[in-house]
């Protein structure tokens, strides 16, 4: 991929200079508007939930995390609808409407990182700080906030990531961004050369903003170092403030989820057409679920190696890492220049379909084995390792340690990991659309292409499809949070 | 059952010796103990013995077999020995019975499934064959890890620090019922601990270590009776310690003189067992503080400046004037 990107530019080199620098400009400005709202709700609402008591935080506390369901592109398409149709005083378009439904959509990454950075938080810290004489004010400032402040990087740079990754809702509000760009060079112009060479750039930002992720999280780690844990008092509200920190968490639920939940639900039932949207359904259901199981072993494989410490494992991991982390665009336009020069050269000859599922298949795989990887690895991580060495010193060879030991011990996280994947696979759009064999539509494509067309009534039911499919892990994620907490379950 | 041998074995981690140059023997069917201070070297010696790590010169040769040295690393899945894991390491998702039959697969399932009853009845655990490891108590993990450990027959069992995590009581009853399930088997073991009682009492010979060097290799009464070195002495009871001269074959301590078969003139350190020192009222010490210490007490005596520690059954009074007696067997004399 970086290979092709490097190689000697087109004819038409200033065609795809100016291409990318429009887009570098777009998804810089997208990616911190829209970087800064997700802050400014994630982190209030994790402080909110994690250090005060008001009426419904308990939950508030998990239905905060519901946004995170559906794909921007879904939340795109039903806000457009929903301010067109209304006559509304606001309509949400162009840079800002993007920013909005990201800040929105995203927010959840910034609250999921920087509620555990706060519940990691010792009670110890925070009375050893009143007992030297600060107030509960200046706790907050001195002691609470710089200890979650690496925390609410990690979730900062991930809600980045995702930004400058995002596609369908950058094409939808006609933002000139990185990701735009690649499709329009290879689309619109059939450049091979200029997209790559964009894809190249969108890589690199993603990876800045892995590496700034994997550096705060590191540090949030050293934060919440305490030997004597204590659960943390919570702060009572009083009635005014407590409402308005209820109105503040219940106004993201409704933005974020609930308002286009039902939006879409209601076009849905009213203009939804079964017929037209069982074929795409199908496909998604078939793509997604062969796409899981060949991620989920690629996974499990990377998985099992890494706790193996080998080299290679350790590789693996950071190489899925970087996957995850590159933009669909950029790993279909990858899969796209590979595969075709593989046909060119005469290495894959068949058919079209064939080689285009293939290099589908291929592009999920790298796109999401971290996503699978994580999971999995959480659930080998609670076998000591005294385990794996147990069994080796009872004449258990590699093959028959990773089936009676190291599988059946992370199962329940298996199941976990495959639902995961299947979900992604299913809300993936760039990549997709890019490589799918003609004619082969899913139900991401099909919202998608109504929603080109304007078409946003028709476009709802397949969204809503896609909605519902997203909270299955949502519903597995929330049921994690309790555990990441010391002492309760 | 087999001789585990290691010869001129060294292990470095970040540049620094675990194992610096260690030579051991565990004899045919005997218990040795690994004795020895955190990061002395002695679980070190049973991962290599596993060979879930290799060393980084020297061999380890197990019957006539070399499994590790030059060239030559045998896996750790076909060397065919037992280890019980300081944290135990039974696998969660298996009941106790199935744990035991882990190591069994070569045989068929009746007969493997008859002979883990066979091995959890021998450590008195047949009737908690379907219980998971997390419904079993500590004590009783530790059986079940040891029963897994010897059924597939291994040619030695590693035991890392076998009974630490448990309370007192449990502490001893398991450590004699241990070694009557190793002595019935005959079982050639390793057993690493860093306590002294538990090495002494369970052990048919004791390797001292400290700082990835062997310091002494001997039986228990030998390396208690004649250390080799400070250290050794150090290693197997709390000790009073004087540095001085010898002259006319003793070394005059505040207490009283240590016999010494250094040259006269020669720098001296004498060592004095806690345990081998005798009160009696008199006027040599006075008594600076008196605890109790199980049917003994531990008295603080001062004499010229010199403050020693005596585990002594006579109760004494604070403020008394003492005279004070070594025990021979517990007095020893170092080069200094």
């Amino acid at each position: 991929m970086i290979g092709f990107a490097l190689s000697p530019g087109g004819a038409d080199a200033s065609f795809g200079g100016n291409l990318l620098r429009d887009g570098a400009i777009g998804t810089a400005l997208v990616v911190l508007i829209g970087g800064a709202g997700a802050v400014l709700f994630g982190a209030s609402a994790a402080w909110l939930v994690s250090l005060c008591r008001f009426p419904g935080r308990g939950i508030f506390e998990w239905l905060l995390v519901v946004p995170l369901a559906a794909p921007s592109y879904v939340l795109a398409y039903a806000y457009t609808g929903m301010t067109w149709a209304g006559g509304s005083a606001i309509e949400v378009r162009g840079l800002w409407g993007a920013a909005f439904v990201y800040a929105i959509g995203l927010y959840p990454y910034v609250y999921l990182a920087a509620r555990a950075a706060f519940a990691s938080q010792s009670a110890c810290a925070l009375e050893a700080a009143r007992t030297l004489g600060a107030t509960p004010v200046h706790v907050f400032w001195r002691v609470a906030l710089p200890l979650a402040r690496p925390g609410i990087a990690a979730g900062a740079a991930l809600t980045m990531m995702e930004i400058a990754a995002d596609y369908g809702a950058a094409y939808h509000f006609g933002l000139t961004t990185l990701s735009t760009a690649v499709f329009r060079a290879w689309y619109a112009h059939g450049a091979l050369d200029a997209a790559l060479q964009i894809a190249a750039v969108l890589l690199a930002a993603a990876i800045v903003f892995l590496l700034a992720e994997r550096w705060a999280r590191g540090r949030a780690a050293f934060a919440g170092g305490s030997t004597r844990w204590r659960a943390l008092p919570r702060y009572q509200l009083a009635p005014l403030p407590g409402f308005l920190a209820a109105l503040f968490c219940g106004a993201l639920v409704v933005f974020g989820a609930i308002l286009p939940l039902t939006w879409l639900g209601r076009l849905a039932l009213l203009h939804g057409d079964l017929g037209d949207i069982a074929q795409p359904f199908a496909n998604s259901i078939i793509l997604s679920s062969t796409g899981a199981l060949i991620t989920l072993a690629l996974a499990v494989a990377i998985a099992v190696s890494a706790r193996r410490a080998s080299g290679a494992g350790k590789a693996s991991v950071l190489a899925a890492a970087m996957g995850y982390a590159a933009p669909g665009a950029v790993i279909a336009i990858g899969a796209l220049a590979l595969f075709g020069a593989a046909r060119s050269a005469g290495w894959i000859g068949g058919l079209s379909a064939g080689l285009a599922l293939t290099a589908l298949f291929w592009t999920y795989a790298a796109r999401f084995a971290a996503a699978g990887v994580q999971p999995i690895d959480a659930g080998l991580a609670r076998l000591s390792k005294g385990l794996d060495a147990s069994a080796r010193t009872l004449g258990a060879g590699p093959w028959r340690r990773m089936f009676s030991v190291d599988l059946p011990i992370a199962a329940p996280s298996l199941g976990a990991a495959a639902l995961i994947l299947f979900v992604e696979i299913l809300k993936e759009l760039p990549a997709t659309l890019l490589l799918r064999p003609f004619d082969f539509d899913t139900l991401a494509v099909r919202a998608y292409s109504y929603a080109s067309d304007e078409r946003l009534l028709q476009a709802a039911a397949p969204s809503l499809l896609i909605f519902i499919a997203g909270l299955a892990p949502i519903l597995i994620l929330t049921h994690g949070i309790g555990r990441a907490r010391a002492g309760q379950r | 059952m087999s001789t585990v041998t290691l010869r001129n074995v060294r292990r470095a981690y970040d540049g620094a010796w675990a194992l610096d140059d260690v030579s051991l023997t565990a004899p045919e069917g005997k218990v040795l103990a690994l004795l020895g201070p955190s990061g002395s070297g002695k679980s070190t010696i049973l991962r290599l013995i596993a060979g879930l790590e290799a060393p980084d010169a020297g061999e380890i040769v197990i019957g006539a077999e070399t499994v590790s040295g030059p060239g030559r690393l045998l896996p750790t899945e076909q060397r065919r020995i037992g280890m019980v894991f300081q944290d135990y390491s039974l696998f969660p998702h298996l009941s106790a019975g199935a744990n035991v039959a882990f190591g069994l697969d070569r045989l068929t399932r009746a007969d493997r499934d008859a002979q883990a009853l066979t091995w959890l009845d021998r450590v008195g655990l047949k009737h908690r064959a379907g219980a998971f490891p997390h419904e079993l108590s500590g004590g009783e993990q530790q059986r079940v890890a040891l029963a897994r450990a010897l059924a597939p027959k291994p040619r030695a069992v590693l035991l890392d620090e076998p009974f630490s995590g448990l309370d007192p009581v449990q502490r001893a009853e398991l450590r004699d019922a241990t070694l009557a399930t190793l002595m019935e088997t005959g079982t050639t073991t390793l057993f690493v601990t860093h306590d002294a009682e538990d090495a002494l009492q369970v052990a048919d010979r004791l390797a001292i270590l400290k700082g990835g060097r062997l310091l002494q290799e001997a039986a228990p009464r030998i390396a208690y009776d004649q250390p080799a070195s400070l250290d050794v002495a150090a290693a197997l009871g709390p000790i009073n310690v004087f540095d001085g001269v010898c002259e006319n074959g003793v070394v005059a301590t505040p207490f009283g003189n240590v016999a010494s078969a250094l040259a006269n003139g020669a720098r001296a350190r004498a060592a004095v067992r806690a345990e081998a020192i005798a009160l009696r009222p008199g006027n040599m010490a006075r008594v600076l503080d008196v605890r109790p210490h199980g049917a003994h007490d531990l008295v603080r005596i001062a004499a010229r400046g010199v403050v020693w520690r005596a585990l002594t059954p006579a109760r004494m009074g604070l403020g008394e004037t003492v005279d004070v007696e070594f025990q021979p067997a517990g007095a020893f004399v170092f080069s200094a």
